[in-house]
């Protein structure tokens, strides 16, 4: 059995190689140039009154400046990109389950492991926020518990792989549990906003959106973490692929 | 139909001739219920055990369903009944509903014991904020959870090497929402606080609706699972 490697493949004539190297190339430059924009460009958040006016610098401060909201240019990035390749379990575990083709076992697995990281940078950079933070943005509160259950679900996945011996059982069993841990997560996360908790009121934002210079880094900060997302994805693939073709070659070689 | 009716009538009989499930899920009650005290037994006399009392039910209620989901299909498993299922010529679907409603049953047996002991040792005299009708329907709605995703769920990991071990980790995050919406419906009954009927049935909403999304799931994806 000889599966393609991913530089055979041809998407709109230019190789597959090349496209990897362009969206590293590319998702690294957007993502530093959303980290600089966030930290010299963006405007700095207003946060709570302080008791006094004061005088800093020259110039009479009267709010809390929130240097510590910059975490968010990079904190909802990883977190909506963790969300959308955790789609893609769900996605190729429906495929594996309609076709029982390995390849779709083997890229949910991929993209769980991709979902994983991405899962961490959020918890990690969630946590830094909320011990600066100072109020503003409490709406992140359910978030939190819900990624945590999100970690939760991905590890077991993992588990749960480890511990099925049969190819094709294992596949089985982790699709299904890819597509219900899918199910699960926006539930999750709907019904910790919507029943309030007496420990952890969820203050909602007053005031909507982001400006534009905000609005500008955060964006090209989504798409850049979404095309790192896309790499690493990738070069996982490849490296998947190409240990399934040493196995093939040594059966062959031994048989 | 008919196949629905005599796989839930062997499990019941099944059980009631050893009584090996209701003794053990009952007795686990219980003793969860006694460490709970041991638990508590420093906490003070101040202590309001009314705030948690509805978290605390529900502890139980989730690790005694754990015992009972693996217990019944341990069986079937370590017996060869789950292979001759397969080999009689019964649709896949009707022998999850079978399981479940059967998981169902024992489940509520269980509840319907602990929770007036849990009364008894732990809410005796104090005063139950809502109306004692309220407190049933958070339980229905949530074993109706626990039965239908956890007999999917248990039916995984009877298969995998980990035995009954697994349950525990796939169950306890895909029934968080569930679980959650439980005990804050629970919880508002029990305390009262004012508006707390807007709380229940929001919350008990929430439940039904996870419930619904969860059962079809399951129910769909069955088959993949018996099958492999």
């Amino acid at each position: 059995m000889t599966d393609e490697t991913v530089s055979q493949h041809k998407f709109l004539g230019i190789p597959g190689n090349v496209w990897t190297l362009g969206m590293l190339a590319i998702g690294a430059i957007l993502t530093t140039i959303d980290f600089v924009l966030a930290f010299f460009y963006t405007p700095l958040v207003v946060g709570a009154q302080v008791a006094e006016t004061r005088i800093i610098n020259g110039i009479a401060v009267s709010n809390q400046l929130l240097f510590s909201q910059k975490i968010f240019y990079f904190h909802v990035p990883v977190a909506i990109g963790s969300f959308l390749v955790f789609f893609f379990t769900a996605y190729y575990g429906v495929r594996f389950l309609m076709t029982k083709e390995k390849k779709f076992d083997t890229r949910a697995k991929i993209a769980t492991e991709v979902t994983l990281l991405f899962v961490v940078l959020t918890l990690i950079t969630g946590d830094i926020w909320t011990r600066f933070e100072w109020g503003v943005w409490w709406v992140w509160e359910p978030r939190l518990t819900t990624y945590f259950i999100m970690t939760l679900l991905v590890i077991a996945y993992f588990v749960l792989r480890a511990s099925i011996e049969d190819e094709e059982r294992r596949a089985t069993y982790a699709a299904v549990f890819g597509i219900i841990a899918f199910l699960d997560a926006p539930i999750s996360f709907a019904i910790t906003r919507l029943i309030p908790s007496s420990v952890h009121p969820v203050v909602l934002r007053s005031g909507g959106g982001l400006t534009g210079s905000q609005l500008v880094a955060f964006l090209l900060g989504l798409f850049g973490m979404l095309m790192v997302a896309w790499v690493v994805y990738q070069v996982r693939l490849r490296e998947e692929l190409a240990k399934e073709r040493i196995e093939a070659l040594k059966a062959s070689l031994e048989g | 139909m008919r196949q629905f009716k005599a796989i839930l009538k062997k499990d019941i009989v099944m059980e009631l001739r050893t009584k090996e499930m209701l003794t053990s899920m009952g007795l686990y009650a219980v003793l969860v219920l006694v460490v709970y005290q041991i638990a508590l037994s420093q906490a003070g006399a101040s202590f309001d055990v009314l705030r948690i009392a509805a978290g605390l039910l529900w502890l139980a209620i989730i690790f005694t369903s754990l015992l009972g989901l693996n217990r019944s299909l341990v069986h079937e498993k370590d017996q060869g009944c789950l292979d001759a299922l397969l080999l009689a010529p019964i649709d896949r679907p009707v022998i999850f509903f079978a399981k479940a409603i059967g998981n169902l049953i024992f489940l509520s047996v269980v509840e319907v014991i602990v929770l007036p002991l849990f009364y008894f040792f732990f809410l005796a005299g104090k005063t139950i904020g809502g109306p004692i009708w309220m407190i049933p329907l958070p339980m229905i709605i949530g074993s109706i959870g626990i039965a239908g995703v956890g007999t999917l769920l248990a039916t995984m990991s009877v298969n995998t090497n980990g035995k009954d071990l697994i349950l525990p980790v796939l169950f306890i995050p895909i029934m968080f929402p569930l679980l959650y919406a439980s005990v804050a419906a629970t919880t508002a009954v029990l305390i009262g606080d004012p508006g707390y009927a807007t709380v229940y049935w929001n919350s008990l909403a929430l439940g039904a609706g996870y419930d619904a999304i969860m059962l079809l799931a399951a129910y769909g994806l069955y088959e993949f699972i018996i099958g492999a």
